[in-house]
């Protein structure tokens, strides 16, 4: 068996020639599930006889997969699909090709400008291409606002609570009410991660500067996470656990600021729920959490090719389609407008959920991220898991995490 | 030699897989983490010499001696109970009025040969703040509910219960044999100078197990220094609250695969090798010392 496998490994014998008589240009894509919808991969076969296009679906740790193949330099994909993670790549924006040189600028102003942003490296290559994107809103309670005696439509909760302290006050209302059982959000990290994207600047300025820990905007986001922690708003259920999902399903969570594709991930944790949430405005401002790019990878032979594939697969008809097909919001406003963006859901009890998403999409502050914003986040959320689970003195914490962050930066 | 070497070149090729295997798979990684150890690397642009900063970095990192310390407190939590465990479920297994062994020995070993991840996510729902089955029992008696995954020792708890689930039945296997390989006519001479059971048990069982128990230390101690899957999937990258989960690999693993420091992760490597070298010898010794 080992035998075979070396074989196999190594191919001694070459495969079919069909270059020769072929003119069709071979391309690979990869994505993970759910990014892009198969039927339009399988319309694209029609759509671009000349192309050969094999799309793979790549399972488990994505990026780890794609980064130890950059790594290895072999077996790589022309086109490449990439989360909000794609900033860690910017220091290997050599290993890309640079869409504004295969023609992205002509299409620059059918897209968002603060997306478009995030997939430019600081020395103005375009590495990402904008796929779909995570504005965010408020999700809430509909049933639970109203008996604590709060505004529960959402225009008059977009209205009232459109600060983070008219947010926290409405959670102290909350818990008065329900005596406890119910709290006004999940989590500490979830609080300081959406008063951070409502700003303009993260960590970094885009010469790779470091702002500083006293920057205003990360004073704020950790100050109101600690006070949302010291009034006892929290649930303390981290994303992604059964914990959370029991939670929200059994109603112990009132409301928490999420981005659009935090819809479908609700749907499926608490059904029981349904008919009982809405959406409005996010307390205290829009930002933006999450969304996808495609690049070309440099190892790609036919780039242009690529490229065209690229711009015909997000093209704004496209990102409408995948709307309704996988719940992928647009990153070109065009299509904001189009009736499919503002169809009733059952879910939301029969709230039009996608004007609000729109509004938030179009109002998210440009902010530049660096390679280094997800080792300085991680450290800073970890750190307020612990004032938020054990209790820890927030003060000798911001001192400490301070600290580290500055260590962090040394190496 | 060369010509006697070339004399039994069928032979030589018929084990070379193996040697051809190890060399790629074993000997080159393991000297590439050497070199890398010395660098600065993100995984995918140009390697930078680095010099010792990353041992350097390491020894003075919090974080990572919290790892270490993580590790022998879970290797303590999880080791004693599991061999104190296995050497009595031997013990059972042995006695000649136990019906149906095999099906005891199989049913013992089976822990050990479920995925790890299924059963990091048994014990997440097990071990859970809210909802959590133990949480369900304590509260049914009156008693108040313990935060297990938001407590330091909590979590060490919960991984280590773990540890011993799946490897306390490998455990007892491993002594099954070596009971199964002391002459029964040591205990009938024994009797006969009138000796008890437990008088026989530490007597004649324990030093003449001396080798095994030593074997299953070794192999406890090399196993829960490299445990990573278990708090990995309960209490994720990070280690959880506190970081009370972070086991030295545990550490390696986002050092180098989420924050893309891998000349650090292998530095990170080595450091972990010389402590799993270091507390091996010291095991030996221990057990060693007791029959001189």
């Amino acid at each position: 068996m080992v035998c075979v496998l070396l074989i196999s490994g190594c191919s001694i014998w070459p495969g079919q020639d069909d270059s020769a008589n072929n003119k069709k240009v071979t391309l690979t894509l990869w994505y993970w599930n759910r990014s892009i919808d198969d039927k339009l991969i399988a319309r694209a076969k029609e759509k671009f006889p000349n192309i050969e296009l094999t799309a793979q679906k790549i399972g488990g740790d994505f990026k780890a997969k794609l980064k130890t193949t950059l790594a290895a330099r072999s077996g790589e994909p022309d086109i490449v699909a990439l989360n909000d993670w794609i900033m860690e790549l910017f220091p290997s924006e050599d290993r890309f090709y640079n869409l504004y040189d295969l023609g992205a600028g002509d299409i620059e102003e059918q897209y968002l400008p603060w997306k478009w942003k995030q997939g430019v490296t600081p020395s103005g290559q375009m590495i990402g291409f904008p796929m779909d994107t995570g504005p965010t809103a408020l999700f809430y309670r509909e049933d639970l606002f109203n008996e604590a005696g709060l505004p529960s439509d959402p225009d008059d909760v977009t209205r009232q609570i459109n600060s983070w302290d008219a947010y926290a006050a409405a959670g102290e209302q909350i818990k008065e009410k329900f005596g406890g059982k119910v709290f006004l959000t999940d989590n500490i990290g979830s609080v300081y991660n959406q008063v951070l994207s409502q700003g303009a600047e993260r960590y970094f300025r885009p010469d790779g500067s470091f702002i500083g820990m006293d920057s205003a905007l990360v004073r704020t986001s950790w100050d109101t996470s600690i006070a949302f922690k010291e009034k006892g708003l929290l649930a303390n259920a981290d994303g992604w656990t059964p914990g959370w999902n029991a939670a929200m399903n059994n109603g112990e969570i009132a409301s928490f600021v999420g981005a659009v594709w935090m819809k479908q991930v609700l749907q499926e944790a608490a059904p029981d729920t349904s008919g009982k949430w809405r959406v409005a405005r996010a307390p205290g401002g829009d930002g933006n959490n999450g969304g996808s790019f495609l690049s070309i990878l440099k190892s790609s032979e036919h780039p242009q090719e690529a490229f065209e594939l690229v711009r015909w697969l997000q093209s704004p008809e496209n990102q409408l389609e995948q709307y309704q097909t996988l719940n992928l919001f647009p990153s070109a406003p065009g299509v904001f407008d189009d009736p499919a963006m503002k169809e009733e859901e059952p879910f939301f009890g029969g709230q039009a959920t996608g004007p609000v998403f729109a509004e938030s999409a179009q109002q998210v502050p440009d902010a530049f991220f660096g390679e280094r914003y997800p080792s300085v986040h991680n450290i800073i959320t970890r750190r307020l898991n612990d004032v938020a689970k054990q209790n820890a003195d927030p003060q000798q914490v911001w001192t400490d995490t301070v600290h580290r962050v500055e260590r962090e930066l040394q190496r | 030699m060369w010509a006697r070497m070339w004399e039994h070149r069928a032979l030589y090729v018929a084990i070379s897989p193996f040697y051809i295997l190890f060399a790629v798979f074993g000997l080159f990684p393991i000297g590439f983490s050497l070199y890398l150890a010395f660098h600065k690397w993100d995984g995918i642009g140009v390697m930078t010499y680095n010099g010792l900063n990353n041992f350097k970095y390491m020894l003075t990192d919090a974080e990572f001696w919290q790892a270490v310390g993580n590790t022998f407190m879970i290797w303590i939590y999880s080791t004693i109970p599991m061999l104190f465990f296995a050497l009595i479920i031997a013990f059972l297994l042995h006695a000649p009025f136990v019906k149906f062994r095999t099906l005891f020995r199989v049913g013992y070993f089976l822990p050990n040969v479920t995925s790890i991840v299924a059963v990091a996510i048994i014990f997440g729902a097990l071990f859970a703040n809210n909802y959590g089955f133990l949480n369900y029992l304590l509260q049914s008696v009156g008693l108040p509910v313990v935060e297990w995954l938001n407590a330091p020792w909590g979590i060490k708890v919960a991984i280590s219960s773990m540890v011993v689930w799946r490897w306390t039945g490998y455990n007892a296997v491993i002594y099954l044999a070596g009971l199964q390989s002391i002459p029964q006519t040591l205990y009938e001479a024994a009797k006969i100078d009138g000796a008890s059971a437990i008088q026989s048990f530490f007597r004649i069982t324990i030093p003449m197990l001396r080798p095994v128990i030593l074997f299953t230390v070794i192999t406890s101690t090399i196993g829960g220094m490299q445990l990573f899957t278990e708090p990995q999937v309960l209490v994720g990258n990070d280690g959880g609250a506190g970081a009370a989960g972070m086991t030295i690999v545990l550490y390696l693993y986002r050092e180098s695969f989420i924050n893309n420091y891998f000349g650090y992760g292998a530095a990170v490597g080595w450091g972990m090798f010389l402590i799993i070298a270091l507390f091996s010898i010291v095991n030996w010794k221990l057990v060693q010392g007791k029959s001189s």
